[in-house]
Formats: C-alpha cells, sequence, structure tokens
C-alpha cells in the first residue's frame, strides 16, 4: 500500500482541526464600541460543548460504541467535537431565554434524530441548516442591541396605530422578543456591531468548514485501515478481497472503529459469507443450465436471457 | 494472523515530526480559542473618575444645583482676564433675578442679551469657561418662567428658548466634555435639562403636542447621543452608564423626549419651569 491516501487522510484532519481553532477563536472574541476586544463568555461555550456530546453520544450509541483507533483518529474525534461545540455556541443567542429555546430545536433536531450511518457525519445538513438560522438571528438581535434596541420586533398595532391620538401611544407598538444587555453577554461599553458579527461569521464559517473537512476524512482515514488490513495479503488474494467487498460497504458492514482483531475476524466472516452466497449462486446457475432455457419473449424471456449473459461471462474460454 | 496484523501494523503511519507540530499547533488554536472566551470586557471608566493633578473646580456640579449661588464666585478667577468683568456683572444679574419673569422676555431685555451675548463667547472658551456658562444656563432656567400657562399665546417659546441655550453648549461641548473629568457630569446634566426643556415645549399646549419641538429635540438628542450614525458617542456611552432608562426611552418609548423629562425632575426638582414656586 502507499502512504498517499493515508496521508491524505491526516492532512484533511490536521487542517479541519487548525480550521476549528481558527474559528473558534473567532467565535470566542467580541469588540466593544471603544475598540476594545473582550471574550464571548464560557457559558454559551458549555451549551455548546454539552450538546456536541449530546450529539457524539448519538452517533457511538449507533455504531455499538466504535471508537478511534490510533492517534489520528483521537485527533479527529477531539476537533470535531470542539468543532461542533464551537458552531453550537457560535450560533446560539448568548443567553436567556432565547438561547434555551434555541437548545430545546437543538436537542430535538441533533440528538433525537438518528445520525445517517451512511455518510457518518455527526451532525445531519438539517442541523448545519438549522445552527446558520440561529447564527442569523443571533446577528440580528446582536444589531437591535448594537442600537439599544432590546427587543426581536417591534410591530405598529393595526387600526390603533393609524389614530392620531397620543393618548393611545402606549399602545400603538407592540414589542415583541424582548432581552437585555446582560443575556447578550454585551461588554459594558456596549457591541461594535460590524467587526463582531464579522468575527462570528467568519469563525462559523471556518469552524463548519473544518468540522466538515475532519468529518469526511475521518471516514477516509478509517477506509486506510480496513485498506492497510487487507493489503497485508497476497497481491491478489487481496484484490480478490476487495472486489468481494468493495470500499462503499465497509462503513455500512461496520469495519469502522474496530480494533484490529476484530477487524479480520470481521473480514474474514463477510469474505466466507460471500464466497458462500457466491457458491451457491453457481450452483444455482449450473443448475439453470442443466435444465436448458427455452426462448420465450417478455418478462421471463428477458430474465433467461440475463442469466444466459451472466453464464457466458461466468464460463472461462 | 498474527504474522498479517505485525506487518498490517507495520503499514501504518507513524506520527513523525511534522504531523506531531501539525497536531500541536491545532491543540494550541483550539486551547486559545477556549481561553479568549474568559477575556475580560474593559470597565467603562467615566471621565469624571479620573484623577486630575493642580488647581482645579471641585464638585462642579454644585455650580449647576439649587445652591450655586453660593459658590458661583469662584468661577470669576477661571475666566480669562478680557472678559472677567463682563461674566462678573452677568453673573450678579443672572444670580439675582427676581419676580420669575418669562425666559423670552428677559433674555431679549438688554441684560438678558448680554448675556446671551456672553454665553456664545465663553463656549468658544476654555473647560472651565464652559463649565461657568453651564452654571449660567442653569441659574436661568432655576429663576425664569418657561412652564406654560394655560393662557400663553405661543406656550412653547419659553422653555425652547432657554433649550437653545442649553443645545448650543451641548453642541459646543456635549461630546468633549463627556471625556472631560471637570464637564462629564455637567455634560449629562445638560443633556437632561434639554431633554426636559424640549418635552417641556413638546407637551405645551392644551390641546395636542407641538410636532416640531418633539422632532427638534429628538433629532439634537439622537445626533448628540449618536442614535443617527448608529454609533453612540462619547456623551451617548456616558448617559447610556448613568442614565440607561432615559436612553432607553430615546430609542423605544412612543414619546422620546420622556425619559429625559422624567430624569431630570429626579436629578433637578427644583427646575420646574416657575422658578421653584
Amino acid at each position: 500500500m502507499s502512504n498517499g491516501p493515508e496521508r491524505s487522510a491526516s492532512t484533511g484532519i490536521l487542517l479541519g482541526a487548525i480550521l476549528i481553532g481558527l474559528g473558534g477563536l473567532l467565535l470566542g472574541l467580541q469588540v466593544d464600541s471603544n475598540g476594545a476586544w473582550c471574550g464571548t463568555g464560557l457559558a454559551p461555550l458549555a451549551i455548546g460543548a454539552f450538546l456536541a456530546l449530546a450529539a457524539i453520544a448519538a452517533r457511538v450509541s449507533t455504531t455499538s460504541g466504535r471508537l478511534p483507533r490510533n492517534a489520528m483518529g483521537i485527533v479527529a474525534v477531539v476537533a470535531g467535537f470542539f468543532g461542533l461545540a464551537f458552531v453550537i455556541s457560535g450560533a446560539l443567542a448568548p443567553g436567556g431565554p432565547w438561547m434555551f429555546l434555541e437548545v430545546l430545536l437543538l436537542v430535538l433536531v441533533v440528538t433525537l434524530r438518528k445520525p445517517d450511518s451512511r455518510t457518518g457525519r455527526w451532525i445531519a445538513s438539517s442541523a448545519f441548516g438549522l445552527l446558520s438560522i440561529f447564527l442569523l438571528f443571533r446577528l440580528w438581535i446582536s444589531y437591535q442591541g448594537s442600537l439599544l434596541r432590546w427587543q426581536v420586533l417591534s410591530v405598529d398595532v393595526p387600526v390603533l396605530s393609524w389614530m392620531p391620538f397620543d393618548f393611545l401611544d402606549p399602545v400603538k407598538r407592540v414589542a415583541l422578543g424582548s432581552f437585555t444587555p446582560f443575556e447578550m453577554g454585551f461588554p459594558p461599553a456596549g457591541l461594535e456591531f460590524a467587526a463582531s458579527a464579522t468575527l462570528w461569521a467568519l469563525g462559523f464559517a471556518l469552524c463548519t468548514a473544518g468540522l466538515v473537512l475532519v468529518q469526511a476524512s475521518a471516514i477516509e482515514h478509517e477506509n486506510d485501515r480496513v485498506h492497510a488490513l487487507i493489503r497485508t495479503l497476497p497481491g491478489p488474494v487481496a484484490d480478490v478481497v476487495e472486489r468481494l467487498l468493495p470500499e462503499e460497504e465497509w462503513r455500512e458492514q461496520g469495519l469502522h472503529g474496530l480494533p484490529e482483531r476484530q477487524l479480520a475476524r470481521r473480514i474474514e466472516a463477510l469474505v466466507s459469507e460471500r464466497m458462500r452466497r457466491q457458491e451457491s449462486l453457481r450452483r444455482a446457475l449450473d443448475t439453470t443450465k442443466q435444465i436448458g432455457l427455452s426462448g420465450g419473449s417478455g418478462f421471463a424471456g428477458e430474465i433467461q436471457r440475463a442469466i444466459t449473459d451472466e453464464s457466458q461471462r461466468e464460463t472461462p474460454q | 494472523m498474527g504474522g498479517s496484523l505485525a506487518r498490517y501494523d507495520a503499514t501504518l503511519p507513524v506520527l513523525d515530526g511534522k504531523t506531531l507540530a501539525l497536531v500541536g499547533v491545532a491543540g494550541i488554536l483550539i486551547a486559545a480559542a477556549v481561553a479568549v472566551r474568559i477575556l475580560p470586557a474593559p470597565r467603562v471608566i467615566s471621565a469624571e473618575e479620573v484623577k486630575q493633578e493642580g488647581p482645579r473646580i471641585v464638585e462642579p456640579m454644585q455650580l449647576l444645583g439649587r445652591g450655586a449661588a453660593l459658590r458661583a464666585a469662584e468661577l470669576d478667577e477661571w475666566i480669562a482676564e478680557e472678559r472677567r468683568p463682563i461674566f462678573r456683572a452677568a453673573r450678579g444679574q443672572v444670580f439675582s433675578i427676581r419676580g420669575c419673569p418669562e425666559a423670552v422676555a428677559w433674555l431679549d431685555g438688554v441684560e438678558g442679551q448680554r448675556v446671551e451675548r456672553l454665553l456664545g463667547e465663553l463656549r468658544h472658551g476654555t473647560r472651565e469657561e464652559a463649565l461657568a456658562a453651564l452654571a449660567l444656563v442653569f441659574q436661568l432656567a432655576r429663576s425664569t418662567e418657561w412652564d406654560p400657562g394655560v393662557l400663553a399665546s405661543i406656550p412653547e417659546a419659553n422653555a425652547a428658548r432657554l433649550a437653545g441655550l442649553a443645545g448650543d453648549w451641548l453642541r459646543a461641548w456635549g461630546e468633549r466634555g463627556a471625556r472631560d473629568p471637570l464637564l462629564a457630569e455637567p455634560a449629562r446634566a445638560a443633556a437632561l435639562l434639554y431633554g426636559r426643556l424640549m418635552y417641556t415645549a413638546q407637551h405645551s399646549r392644551v390641546i395636542g403636542t407641538n410636532t416640531a419641538a418633539y422632532e427638534r429635540g429628538l433629532k439634537t438628542l439622537s445626533e448628540l447621543v449618536g442614535l443617527d450614525s448608529g454609533r453612540r458617542t462619547a456623551l451617548g456611552e456616558s448617559l447610556q452608564s448613568r442614565h440607561p432608562e432615559a436612553m432607553r426611552k430615546l430609542v423605544l418609548d412612543s414619546d422620546r423626549l420622556r425619559g429625559f423629562d422624567a430624569e431630570a425632575r429626579t436629578a433637578f426638582p427644583d427646575l420646574d419651569g416657575e422658578c421653584g414656586g
């Protein structure tokens, strides 16, 4: 086996981890009205870490508790955990009832939704979409707060707002979704919206890209492990094994995350099972040859023709 | 199987120095991303908290309060020599107003015009002269009538005229004053007084409100605190830290000057438009 694919997966994991680190750094900062830098606080990160842990636990439970088996696999899991925690903490409202409403929605989407075993991702695309919407909402309320408007929206009450009576002023507008500077985690001098929003949007993009890269590379890394084991067999035998067990099926067949000995046993069992299936098929084809095939048309004819063609291909010239 | 696994182990790459270095970089970045979150936000240090060296006017708010007459003479020494005699005379006239004349009537008189001219000069002088100017404005607001009666022909005129003096001072010194240890608190007081006067002008009519006064007051205060530009000014920051309710109402309330009026009533109960009567 060449080192090429393995290097590629490792590079992907490391690059993803560095992107996650950079993104997390940007998501952890904000700029106040005087241009000073300060942190966004640990509370949102704690919520993000909790949800990331829940997402990873949900994934581990669906994969029969399989774990990373080497240093690079562990790097991928750690980077993925922090990536997910940073993305969630960066997208959530920084505090108050809005944050807990978002947490509730995320719990429903991230942890209760079964992860897709085919993609092997820790977090579904729909959850990423939801997080993007949360980020937009966070940017909006931060914008409102930076203008000292401590509400999500202010709506004119129809009819009442059209009347030219001052005594109706208090009931002419309805404030929807109020919040406070404390809930928003704003610095005492207020938030410089443009700079902070740029930091957060860039950090979110970097973390998301890093997370996707780490996830894809971790899958590739696991495939490389399986491939490396198969390639310890003599070349022609390894070719047969890889034809019997195509790479696309390795994750679905539960080969990812197995310790080496269990992986070897699992491959042996799968090869044995597939060979038995091939043998059974060959015997069935032989039987059809002995019976003899009569021509025909329609569905039966097409099936017979397909079997004949396949038999001829199987028979050595 | 044992032999195969030994060969398998040999095929897996070990973490070489370069890879370990990249893992280290990623680790440091992630650790830094967690650490920066506890970076404390800088405390807002208001200008009046800054210690001043050398001779200075202490407790400048006393010169704007009810007992200003007791200390007003201290201001003389801070006025430029060429203006000092005029200031001394004007101070005497303002602090000796009796009978609660209407603000417009008094300002349009000989003495009033002289004081108004002097205020213009003091606004372009030193910070101490700016404080002296503001002390005169506050005393005028204290000793003249600007709360309109039912029979007033132009009910908003008195309050609007005095608000004009406070507004002119704020335009000249509001922003600079908010950063100045001597003028930070007086600048906030001037903003509250301006809001109170314009609110009075706005609600001076028996029926309805004076929209023009409201719009003018709102526009001026919005500019002064930085609502129009989307970025708060130093005066806006100062008002936000000390009078958050007034600022909240300035942004959100349907009657946006109401917060300044309420805060001014609390801070200066004797400024009632009827000479404390």
